[in-house]
């Protein structure tokens, strides 16, 4: 039998563990297994998709109990793609902690980084409703270690309510299963929809309070208004390389409501009608504003890069309301491109404050200035959602499936809106940071010096990076692959559509887990 | 007894709502800890209350209440002593490093607030 | 040449001088000027088969799902304008090289230029409105970046923004106009949606989808009342200049107005729409121009004005108007491209653009004035310069066309822009290049270097060619390219230069007249147009930008300001409410039969429910009294525990309680750092918001668990399975424990992961700020109250090592019989973590850690690894992770006892709670070091280097 859908999370747990054990003060050892260890979990994960384009979904039960009564994994193109992101996403952070010096600022970086891998892709591959819940503890306080790791009073006060906040979070999400277990007398996704679709009236109401709580837990991960409150501040304070990795946990929340809503909660029965979608949109198009004026608002760098995640989150989640067939693969294309997008984002912003600090203000020339510049203007790009890379694809797609929804101009409106208020707002902060000298500084004096100061080295208020080659290739690596989602949109397209076919077909689903006959 | 019960937890949350939103971080960790007990017992009630039944299996045992719940409560309740010892430490670590325990952030990253006139000028000139 | 590569060479091209950034000057233009004259020869090539009336075609599927496709067309409109670009796109390189400095780097302009150019092809060839759409705010971006092309002056920048926040804004109306326009048409090939003329105007979506898409064009092409942006990208260099706002960037909005002329053109609200605002802007743009004293400010608005001129033609809907539309735009392209080469030569050599300090220039540089003046007339639309022709035609058809009811409003506005026109370009003549010198130059300007002047003489020359022999020059082209726009309904016309005494000449020779008497005027007019003049848009448009920006703030500083309380408020009374409405929108009663589970209650549960409610209410009332708060808070612990205790749970009441105590000693060591009371400091109206919304959740709650209770499962829960097969199949008589570390023995592989993940992260959070200046506070603090007594109290010492053994067998005990009866790993570590915590606590953390032979990082990660491990070893049996295997050992002497895999994974569950719990203690603990009470440390501190350290801190 193949062991392949634990891999993921059997791997970075037992590495971090590794590293835990034996290597606790060699920092390099650290680096080459860590970096090592994310090549391998990239290499599992192409294994993974392969392995998922069969169109079967591979169920793996742990400990040979069958499920509901084990927990089981189910791995389906959907997984699939969103562990081979995670590797990615881990690959390019590790590079880039790496190359920042950012894990020489503390210590457990790259274990804390490796199990927050094991935790995502946990989320990802689980049937489990529960078990899910222990994976989003997982990476939570993973997370938790990552965001405060450095220390700093603004980044532990934040730390102290990222923390708080999550943790209500997590409390809802233990009454919502609380109430789901009381209602159906299960735990596992297939089995909580098999068993809601046949709910009888006078159980339903627990059942929808239930449903609906979980549904806003998962809305809480992915930052929703009116429940993203956790997340500037967080993500903002949080070093550079975390934040950048966070870009992925906001997916979990979005890819969990599309998972449940496929799986568990079918708004088919008569149970769960009409429950998510009357909250959800609202929550979902408000998100997007308030995310784009957070972008046109900022004054920092990482604040800029975090209100830019809600936006992008926002955009995500109105295709996640919808949740049509044609609106979740729009969904599943947005997806990797939010996240990456995001991720560059971060890693932007916290090359501009290395050098200069983060405030969107006149500064003095940076080390690698045409280089840095480059960065933040092409992850701008991507955020706004500006062609030619793929955030323009996707929200087209978005509003494309939004196409005869009875709110359509609100939701095209609200895209196209949040699109210029992003856009101008990142034009404001490129220009104020990139271009505008700083008082007193006139022009540089050899303009040749643009393209040439590689060679210049980090200024005098530059901390020492051990190798910024190294984070230009991560980011750099980044925006590749955004450039790859775009020039393959057709292809990509083709498995989006075919990991929702997938998605929407529970009963194949239930039939895989439950083995059904 | 139901009612005892239900009263109880609600009475737990209730509390621990009205600590947690106090603005210093100590009564916000006992809240959640008040929280937290809550939200076990909950969980622990979805398989419904039942005395003198518990589930370690013997001969002749009139029958066993549900013991999945006590898994799940056992598993969330030692993930929350996990996260409880967290927040402390981040909370005793905060009130070290900036020598004041409370919870509120300053607004929108303070630390920058005085780069916005220059910010604006340009857009005003 | 296929079409793919031709669009291809200048993105090729651009990456080129990129790449060749540290090469010489020339070779970034060389490169730039290759690509561009292979795109160039590409495209000709075609132009035959064009001209013959065929559409070269290259087709490929990129998003079929979404009808965007990497389809490219070639017809006589794409011909026109691919040559436009590409032909003055080599003069503009070529024009460039010279113009730039040293200063300025070459490899990115040229890099920029070549992105604009092929994003600008891009658009012209694309058969695909999607793909159009792509190329379009390709467009936006790029020329964003040659418009900051000189980023450290100030106009720059803003003009940059500008240009990119009104042609971006148009990009986004243009894309949901796109989007309809492709529904109605049923169709996203350009190709397809011109030929379904009649679907798409009869379509509902007709008039949505014309006006976003006229917005979008309006916008790009500066037609008022979003004109204003293009003077302020007079801020770029004038190579960019030239080349943006001659032949490309602005003629975009009217490339696609032409382009679905076809499917949008002929019905009133497109006349009314598109030839008002174009006739707006062109007598607008007209007199503001002859008031600008900036050289490129007046071409900028004489720019607006003739963008405005081919918009009203286009807007007539007429095919006569189609083809005058096409002639200026190629006239326009040819005559506004030499002007503003013309523009640079002079500011390049005065150092000026100011028309009021400039004068005399002709004496200087006569062939500069020679260039300018050729193209001045052609603008002023004198004979027989092309720019004479299509003002002609324009003349033609305002005269023989009513607009809002009357018959002579149109030829008296369009012979107004003509006269402002005239004299504008009079002006551009007159005030730089004769009368006398205003400027005292310390050495006389002179012209340029031959390649400097010679893109401009180029153009100059084709006006003039242009309009001696137009039907042998342009006539072809006008042709096809009127073809194409019009879906071939466009007249068959010749071009000629004489068309005999008509309205049109007459209009004509007014308005050159008029224009002299303006530029004769010229001094008390401006004065009057001080005056009359309509406020700068751009005040109105940063009063815009810049209210915009401080509301986005004022938003999001107040909605995320740091108040945490808020932020969870809002989350208690979000999830209390949607609770509540999921419960009762499906129609559901509120709770199930109240009263009819009121059983009775006895004593024992009436008890505890009366201590947990004491404690709870006493502790909230209390709670800034935080040592009381913490007794009361182990008194609700021990009822919580004592209840599970009563309903069946002892696994749970153990782990409850022994979790309990640890926390405890946590909050009670954290206390010793933290102030004792909690100052009160929450206004009433606070309290009573705090109160709402605990009340809120505190009933929510409440209501669920009250009615999960009185009501029962619907269908048989899953646990029947695990009490049926615990024993049988997990080989364990306590099902709680044989779920934990068997059925669902994965979630605590996960809860132990936690507790090593908390543990490390405590660790290297203490680790950081012991790093940093909080040691040597920590360091210098006095006790607020003298330690009471002996620090290791000898009864404690002595009680404490006694207890240790004892401890570890109840462990071992309770380890061993979890699987069978309530105990189990976790429990069994949190009992040895507490009995070395009271040795920590009697002895001193450094005593205890001096017999630490290995350190708690291993316990963490060698449980979880031996947890791991247990699971991966099913693997060598084929069987899935965390399989578990039991079998019944008989040794001699001993009764049967089993053995299971299971036990193995607890072990790893033991170690993991054990290096957690102590590492978290431990680390705590080094908070607590001092140097006076414990003994030397290897790691403990030499308080002289901390007062440095701290000096250090203070500076």
């Amino acid at each position: 039998m193949s062991h392949l859908p634990v891999l993921p999370i059997v791997l970075p747990a037992a590495l971090a563990a590794f590293i835990l054990m034996t290597m606790r003060h060699h920092l390099e050892l650290q680096r080459i297994f860590s970096i090592a260890g994310s090549v391998a979990l990239t290499a599992i994960a192409a294994l993974l998709v392969a392995r998922a384009s069969d169109g079967q979904v591979h169920v793996y039960e742990l400990g040979d109990w069958p499920a509901p009564f084990g927990i089981a994994l189910a791995l389906d193109r959907l997984s699939a793609m969103m562990v081979a992101l995670t590797a990615l996403l881990l690959l390019a952070v590790t590079l880039y902690a790496v190359g920042a010096g950012w894990d020489a600022r503390g210590r457990h970086f790259h274990a804390l980084l490796q199990f927050q891998a094991m935790g995502v892709c946990g989320a990802f591959l689980t049937a489990d409703a529960f078990n899910l819940f222990v994976f989003f503890e997982i990476l939570l306080i993973a997370s938790y270690g990552l965001m405060i790791h450095a220390g700093g009073a603004e980044r532990l006060r934040a730390g102290f309510q990222y923390v708080a906040y999550n943790l209500l979070g997590s409390t809802l999400f233990l009454f919502a299963m609380g109430a789901l277990y009381a209602a159906t007398g299960t735990l596992n996704m297939a089995d909580l929809g098999v068993r809601i679709a046949q709910l009888p009236a006078e159980h339903a109401a627990l059942a929808r309070a239930g449903a609906a709580l979980l549904i806003l837990v998962f809305a809480v991960k992915a930052a929703a208004l009116p429940v993203h409150f956790w997340l500037p501040g967080a993500y903002a304070a949080a070093p550079g390389p975390s934040a950048a990795m966070f870009a992925i946990l906001t997916k979990v929340g979005v890819y969990a409501i599309l998972r449940m809503r496929a799986t568990a909660f079918p708004e088919s029965a008569p149970a769960l009608a009409g429950l998510s979608e009357a909250w959800l949109l609202p929550a979902a198009l408000a998100t997007a504003l308030i995310g784009a004026a957070g972008v046109l608002g900022a004054r920092g760098m990482a604040r800029l890069a975090a209100f830019g995640t809600i936006a992008s989150v926002g955009t995500l989640l109105i295709a996640a309301a919808l949740f049509t067939p044609q609106s979740a693969a729009a969904a599943l294309y947005y997806m990797p491109h939010s996240t990456l997008a995001a991720a560059v984002m971060f890693l932007a912003a916290d090359m501009v404050t290395e050098r200069r600090g983060d405030a969107i203000a006149p500064g003095p020339r940076m080390a690698h200035h045409a280089l840095v510049a480059a960065v933040f203007f092409l992850g701008a790009v991507a955020l706004a959602g500006l062609p030619p890379l793929s955030g323009f694809l996707g929200k087209l797609m978005i509003m494309d499936a939004a196409r005869g929804h009875e709110r359509v101009a609100w939701i095209w409106g609200v895209i196209l809106v949040a699109s210029l208020i992003t856009l101008m707002g990142l034009a404001r902060a490129g220009s104020d940071v990139f271009w505008r000298p700083a008082e007193g500084e006139g022009r540089a004096e050899n303009r040749e010096q643009d393209e040439d100061d590689a060679a210049a080295g980090p200024g005098p208020a530059a901390p020492a990076q051990p190798s910024a080659a190294l984070t230009f290739v991560a980011a750099f690596a980044l925006l590749a692959a955004l450039a790859a989602l775009t020039v393959l949109a057709g292809p990509a397209m083709r498995y989006a559509d075919a990991a929702v076919a997938q998605l929407f077909d529970a009963g194949a689903y239930a039939d895989a887990v439950l083995r059904r006959p | 007894m139901e009612l005892l019960f239900a009263s109880a937890v609600g009475l737990l949350t209730a509390c621990g709502i009205y600590l947690i939103l106090r603005r210093r971080s100590f009564p916000v960790i006992i809240g959640l800890s008040l929280l937290s007990y809550a939200v076990n017992l909950f969980l622990f009630a979805s398989g419904r209350l039942a005395v003198n039944r518990p589930p370690l299996l013997h001969e002749g045992a009139a029958g066993y209440t549900d013991p999945i719940p006590q898994a799940l409560v056992l598993t969330a309740i030692v993930i929350s002593f996990g996260m409880t010892a967290v927040i402390v430490m981040i909370a005793l670590s905060d009130h070290l490093t900036s020598r004041d325990d409370r919870v509120d952030a300053p607004a929108g990253g303070a630390a920058d607030d005085g780069v916005e006139a220059p910010a604006a000028q340009e857009d005003a000139r | 040449m296929s079409l793919f590569l031709i669009a291809a060479l200048p993105f090729l091209g651009a990456v080129l001088p990129a790449l060749l950034v540290r090469a010489s000057r020339n070779a970034a233009a060389g490169t730039a000027a290759g690509a561009t004259a292979l795109a160039l020869i590409g495209v000709l090539t075609h132009a035959p088969a064009v001209m013959r009336g065929e559409v070269p075609m290259a087709r490929a599927p990129w998003v079929p799902s979404l009808g965007l496709n990497a389809n490219l067309m070639l017809d006589g409109l794409g011909l026109l304008f691919a040559l436009l670009i590409l032909g003055i796109g080599l003069l503009i390189i070529l024009y460039a090289r010279f113009y730039l400095t040293r200063r300025d780097p070459m490899g990115k302009f040229y890099a920029l230029l070549l992105l604009f150019q092929g994003a600008m092809l891009g658009i012209v060839l694309s058969d695909n409105i999607l793909m159009l759409l792509i190329f379009w705010e390709l467009t936006s971006l790029s020329s964003f970046l040659l418009i900051g092309y000189w980023n450290h002056l100030p106009e720059g920048r803003q003009g940059a923004r500008m240009a990119l926040t009104v042609t971006g804004a148009g990009g986004l109306a243009m894309i949901a106009g796109a989007l309809l326009l492709g529904q109605a048409a049923g169709s996203m090939e350009l190709s397809d949606i011109i030929a379904r003329r009649e679907a798409v105007q009869a379509s509902e979506l007709y008039l949505p989808a014309l006006i976003l898409i006229l917005a979008g064009c309006f916008a790009k092409s500066a037609q008022f009342p979003f004109h204003f942006w293009l003077p302020h990208a007079m801020a770029a260099p004038t190579p960019v200049s030239a080349y943006l706002h001659s032949a490309t960037m602005v003629k975009a909005g009217l490339f696609l107005m032409a382009r679905l002329w076809p499917a949008l053109a002929g019905t009133d609200a497109w006349f009314l729409l598109a030839a008002s605002v174009g006739l707006i802007t062109m007598v607008l743009g007209a007199v503001t121009a002859l008031f600008k004293d900036d050289l490129k400010g007046l071409l900028a608005y004489s720019t607006v004005s003739h963008l405005g001129l081919v918009t009203f033609l286009l807007g007539l809907g007429t095919p006569a108007g189609a083809v005058a539309a096409v002639f200026h735009i190629i006239n326009h392209a040819t005559f506004k491209a030499a002007l503003f080469m013309t523009a640079g030569i002079v500011d390049h050599e005065t150092g000026t653009r100011d028309i009021r300090r400039l004068g005399g220039l002709a004496a200087f540089m006569p062939v500069t004035f020679l260039i300018g003046a050729v193209a001045a007339l052609s603008m002023a639309g004198v004979p027989p310069l092309n720019g004479f022709l299509s003002k002609e035609m324009m003349l033609h058809e305002a005269a023989h066309t009513a607009w809002l009811g009357s018959e002579l409003a149109l030829p008296v506005l369009a012979g107004l822009a003509a006269l402002f026109s005239a004299a504008y370009s009079f002006r551009f003549v007159a005030h730089v290049f004769l009368g006398k010198p205003r400027l005292a130059h310390a050495e006389p300007p002179h012209d340029p270097v031959v390649w400097f002047w010679l893109p401009p003489a180029i153009l100059a020359s084709l006006t003039v060619l242009i309009g001696l022999f137009p039907q042998s020059m342009a006539g072809e082209l006008v042709r096809a390219a009127a073809g194409a726009v019009t879906a071939g309904a466009a007249p068959e016309i010749k071009l000629k230069l004489w068309h005999g005494v008509n309205e049109a000449l007459m209009i004509s020779a007014a308005a050159l007249a008029g224009g002299a008497a303006a530029l004769a005027l010229h001094g008390p007019l401006a004065r009057v147009w001080a005056v009359v003049a309509p406020p700068a848009a751009k005040r109105a448009f940063d009063a815009l930008v810049g209210a915009a920006t401080a509301a986005a703030r004022r938003l999001t500083d107040a909605l995320h300001d740091g108040d945490f309380g808020r932020s969870a408020a809002i989350f208690s009374v979000f999830a209390a409410g949607l609770g509540a409405w999921a419960w009762t929108a499906g129609g559901a009663a509120p709770l199930g039969a109240f009263p009819a589970a009121l059983g009775p209650t006895p004593p024992i549960p009436l008890i505890g429910w009366v201590c947990l409610v004491t404690a709870t209410l006493t502790l909230t009332a209390l709670h800034r009294h935080r040592l009381l708060a913490l007794v009361l808070i182990g008194v609700t612990g021990l009822m919580v525990s004592l209840t599970f205790s009563y309903f069946s749970a002892p696994d749970l009441a153990l782990t409850q309680i022994s979790v309990e105590v640890v926390s405890i000693i946590l909050l009670l060591l954290a206390l010793n750092f933290m102030p004792r009371e909690t100052p009160r400091e929450s206004s009433a109206a606070r309290r009573a918001r705090d109160l709402a919304a605990a009340a809120a959740a505190g009933l929510g709650v409440g209501a669920a668990i009250y009615a999960i209770l009185v009501g029962d499962f619907a269908f048989a829960p899953i646990s029947e399975f695990h009490l049926a097969n615990s024993k049988t199949g997990g080989g364990g008589e306590n099902v709680v424990n044989v779920i934990l570390v068997d059925f669902r023995g994965f979630d605590t592989f996960g809860e132990i992961t936690v507790l090593g993940i908390a543990a490390v992260l405590i660790y290297a959070l203490t680790e950081t700020i012991m790093a940093g200046p909080v040691r040597a506070r920590l360091l210098n603090r006095r006790p607020a109250e003298p330690q009471a007594g002996d620090a290791h109290p000898m009864m404690m010492v002595v009680a404490t090592r006694v207890l240790m053994p004892i401890a570890l067998t109840v462990a071992v005990y309770i380890f061993l019989r979890g699987h069978n009866a309530p105990g189990g790993g976790f429990i069994a570590g949190l009992i040895v973590s507490v009995a070395f915590v009271m040795q920590y606590m009697a002895s001193g953390f450094s005593w205890a850690a001096a017999r630490q032979r290995y350190p708690y990082h291993a316990f963490i990660g060698l449980g979880v690894l031996v947890a791991a491990a247990t699971g991966m070893g099913a693997w060598f049996n084929g069987k899935p992770f965390l399989t578990s295997d039991f079998g019944y050992v008989k040794l001699p002497g001993l009764e049967k006892f089993e053995l299971a895999t299971a036990a193995l994974f607890d072990l790893g569950v033991f170690l993991t709670v054990l290096g957690a719990v102590l590492l978290a203690l431990e680390s705590l603990a080094r908070y607590a070091w001092r140097p006076n009470i414990a003994s030397a440390h290897p790691m403990d501190i030499d308080p002289t280097r901390d007062e440095a350290a701290q000096r250090e801190e203070g500076r």
